[in-house]
């Protein structure tokens, strides 16, 4: 595995360079700008003056504690919950157990198409007071969905996929032969799971928890929709009141965010020591998975519990929406005569700025998504395999944007971004947004990637070694191959949720520039919901698709 | 995707050089279709290139708060007059009175700031809920309205705080009990404006308390069960502020702009969208000055003990109906 010569070590020293730059330019300035300014509260006009004045003023609020307390629970459920649904279902996804696998990856894909807020609302609009539930069945739902256990399952419905991908991914990378091997000495199905299976599968699946945890800790929409109607506060509503409640307080938001950090690190310790605990490679390579043979009635179960996660956390949702993007008034209700097509007639009309936005939008998630996965490569490799000094540093730097909320992401930027010092600057031009979003969403292909890279053995990457490759052409030619599928998953993630990434656009378009989420949101905010609704339908639709014709192609090279 | 990156650091070297001084940045508060419309007939007039960044009254201000190493807005629009009154009080906010400005009432004018137009507070609830129509405030603690009423939360609407301030100023006592029934009439206080809306236009909740008319009026025109009610006992003025920090580069284009905002031409495009025109000369295509029953009070002596009166109405809400 060493390799001492000094090519090598110029190689590995430019990909540990490489690595850390990129991280650093597009993660670290955003970041150190907000943490300069939770302690210079002039630092917006470059003044150091005053420094931590703002600290404890910030964090004397009493309700925080509160409110810090709440984000943990909130964050605890979700991430718990996501695992109960998720890993089950990844497991028997990877064992071949369910027909039409890359269908149901697809389907599981759909909630991330949907900005959280809209999803909020759409489960409003079912479960609520006079909601399409009372309309049709006659109840309504309204008091379990204004409550801590509503609020969990709707987020956990949200960002379940996420464990979901990661779990199926190690499952079947593991393979099922030492089940096999297990099963000729007399071990039964579930201690074979238990005991082999999942242990193995833990520190994937836990590094898509801890992403899970910081997702939930750190998002706005639902909090603020569902959170607030039974008096429920948590730190990312409190932080975002600073931000935009007048008078508006930067500085003490950015205090706030410290807060944040503080609980995203300790997560990524706990999550650090959990996952070490386990035994991480497995010496095989890529396995195909062998269908199991299960009895009947066991495969009608498992396909029974897909459909109704399907049911419950895709179609119904997506089916609020698209009632609503038909709907011509909102208080007309579901009647046959307030069905039309004005909303869409609205954004398909000749000079609409609606369909320039997903132009804009699917251009931006496209770069962002291959852009990732690349930038992902690089710093997995350097991560897992170098180890080098700071690779650790490097590691959790790479969480922390989603650890902050994408308004505190956003100024971040703009501190950084806006000085006078760059010569050339993305400031102010669609490439802010392109450099937003690879903030925001480099912490999904990092911890996917990584965690599949410390699965694999390094027996391969020694082999090449031997036969005389360098670190590029082992990434390139031996591990990205390897890493493709899971490369791919996570890029469809990095597109979904570019597609739909709000706060920051919102913050950060340059004049004139519409992105799709900035569309729907200024439909709301002149109070045209239902249009806002059927963009969001269009979007759902066009993104699917890209994301099934991929996963199509994907499919078509394998074979 | 080549030709996508090629594009994108054309646009960066495009841009970097485009800030030239023939270029007016604006930052407005929406509704879109008139900021935009503004700019395209403020560019068609003068010929200055307007670049427009259009967003939420709080996102422009964090914008701008962001950029101050390196500033680059000539003008703003903000939604909420308070915006206004920070800024000036920190003196951030450059002296202008446009000569369109003679026909403004003093109280949406000062040296520093003056209204686009203005909204008004009012009731408004949804025709298909069977509710008798409030005439007054107070008319929503009854029990008719039991778990019907959603108002702004005064934390994050500017114009919920307004009417909180205004009716306080007028009755304090009588107005802090009626907060207290409301409460106790399970009021809810969801968010911002278009969080205590849309549950009403939905059908979920009967009633708003405090919803900001316009657009109320333009959802009523679009042919929404929903109807305004001023009510009788008075109720406040939402303006919106148009102001020039100091740090404008483009200043001449700026002060142009706000002529132009204030011109005829340019209020028409503000009572299109429903609003109330800032100048009191033009028509209203809505009811306006003459026909509102108007609470006066000084927004700057307010503004002063808006944190405690945030935090009072808040205690109040939290308490257990």
């Amino acid at each position: 595995m060493t390799k001492s010569t000094g090519k090598g070590q110029s190689t590995r020293l430019v990909l540990s360079l490489l690595s850390g730059a990129l991280l650093i330019v597009i993660v670290g300035l955003p970041v150190l700008a907000i943490l300069l300014y939770a302690v210079f509260p002039n630092f917006n006009t470059l003044s150091f003056a005053e420094p931590f004045s703002k600290l404890a003023p910030s964090l004397a609020d009493h309700k925080l504690i509160g409110a810090t307390i709440n984000s943990i629970e909130l964050s605890l459920g979700v991430t718990l919950l996501s695992a109960l649904i998720a890993v089950p279902l990844g497991y028997f996804r990877a064992r071949g157990a369910v027909p039409a696998g890359k269908a149901w990856d697809a389907l599981f894909l759909i909630p991330f198409l949907i900005p959280p807020y809209i999803g909020s609302l759409a489960w409003m609009q079912v479960l609520q007071r006079n909601g399409f539930l009372e309309q049709i069945l006659g109840f309504d739902l309204g008091d379990l969905l204004y409550s801590f256990p509503g609020m969990v399952t709707v987020m956990a419905l949200h960002l379940f996929p996420l464990v979901y991908f990661a779990a199926s991914r190690a499952f079947s990378l593991i393979g099922s032969r030492y089940g096999d091997v297990a099963k000729v000495f007399g071990g039964r199905p579930l201690s074979i799971f238990a005991r082999i299976e999942l242990p193995l599968a833990i520190p994937a699946i836990l590094s898509s928890a801890l992403i899970v945890f910081i997702l939930t800790i750190e998002e706005f929409g639902t909090p603020e929709i569902l959170g607030r109607r039974f008096g429920f506060e948590v730190i990312v509503t409190a932080i975002h009141d600073k931000f935009t409640n007048w008078p508006i307080d930067l500085s003490g938001a950015s205090v706030l965010c410290l807060i944040l950090i503080a609980l995203a690190f300790i997560a990524y310790h706990l999550h650090l020591r959990m996952a070490s605990r386990f035994d991480t490679s497995v010496e095989t390579g890529t396995m195909s998975p062998t269908a199991s043979h299960r009895p009947l009635i066991q495969r009608a179960a498992i396909l029974a519990a897909f459909f109704a996660v399907t049911l419950i956390g895709v179609i119904l949702p997506v089916a609020s929406i698209a009632i609503s993007g038909f709907m011509t008034t909102i208080s007309g209700g579901l009647a046959w005569d307030n069905f039309s097509l004005v909303n869409y007639a609205q954004i398909f009309s000749l000079g609409s700025d609606a369909l320039v936005a997903v132009g804009t939008s699917l251009s931006l998630a496209v770069a962002a998504a291959i852009l990732t996965g690349v930038i992902a490569l690089i710093v997995a490799f350097a991560v897992v395999r170098l180890r080098g000094r700071g690779t650790a540093f490097l590691d959790f730097m790479s969480i922390l944007p989603n650890a902050l909320p994408g308004m505190a992401v956003a100024v971040g930027l703009i501190l950084t971004w806006n000085l006078p010092i760059w010569p050339v600057s993305p400031y102010n031009t669609t490439a802010i947004l392109l450099l937003a979003y690879l903030c925001l969403m480099l912490p999904y292909p990092i911890r996917m990637v990584s965690a599949q890279l410390r699965q694999l053995p390094t027996s391969l990457d020694d082999a090449a070694y031997i036969s005389g490759a360098n670190e590029w052409v082992v990434i390139l030619r031996v591990l990205a191959p390897i890493l493709l599928p899971v490369s791919l998953a996570a890029g469809f993630i990095v597109f979904a949720v570019s597609t739909r990434e709000l706060v920051s656009s919102l913050m950060l378009a340059p004049p004139g520039v519409e992105t799709v989420a900035t569309y729907v949101f200024r439909q709301f905010d002149q109070g045209d919901i239902n249009v806002a609704m059927a963009m969001s339908m269009l979007v759902v639709v066009v993104s699917g698709s890209i994301i099934a014709l991929g996963q199509k192609l994907q499919k078509d090279q394998k074979t | 995707m080549k030709k996508f990156i090629a594009a994108l650091v054309a646009g960066m070297a495009i841009s970097a050089s485009a800030q030239a001084a023939d270029t007016l940045v604006v930052y407005s508060a929406g509704p879109k279709p008139l900021s935009a419309a503004l700019a395209k007939g403020f560019e068609a007039k003068t010929g200055t290139k307007v670049e427009l960044f259009q967003s939420t009254a709080g996102k422009i201000m964090a914008r701008y708060q962001s950029e101050k190493a390196n500033p680059h807005v000539d003008v703003m629009v903000s939604a909420a007059w308070g915006h206004a009154i920070t800024l000036d009080a920190k003196g951030e906010l450059m002296a202008y009175t446009s000569p369109n400005a003679a026909k403004v009432p003093a109280s949406l004018k000062t040296d520093t700031y003056v209204a686009q137009g203005a909204a008004a507070l009012a009731i408004a609830y949804n025709t298909k809920s069977g509710l008798p129509a409030p005439k007054k405030w107070s008319d929503l603690t009854k029990a008719a309205y039991k778990d019907q009423v959603t108002m702004p939360d005064p934390s994050s609407s500017g114009s919920a705080l307004s009417l909180l301030q205004g009716l306080v100023n007028k009755d304090e006592a009588a107005t802090w009990d009626m907060f207290a029934k409301l409460n106790k009439n399970g009021m809810i206080v969801p968010g911002a404006n278009k969080a205590a809306l849309t549950p009403v236009l939905q059908g979920a909740k009967g009633v708003v308390f405090g919803a900001v008319d316009y657009i109320v009026l333009g959802s009523k025109a679009k042919g929404e069960s929903i109807e305004v009610v001023y009510p009788e006992d008075g109720t406040v003025l939402a303006p919106r502020p148009m102001f020039i920090p100091k740090t404008a580069k483009n200043v001449d284009a700026a002060k142009a702009f706000i002529d132009y905002v204030l011109s005829e031409e340019g209020q028409a495009m503000v009572v299109k969208v429903l609003l109330m025109p800032a100048r009191s000369d033009i028509k209203a295509k809505r009811p306006s000055y003459d026909e509102l029953n108007i609470i006066e009070f000084d927004q700057v002596e307010a503004a002063k003990n808006a944190a405690a009166t945030k935090k009072k109405f808040a205690d109040m809400m939290a308490a257990k109906g």
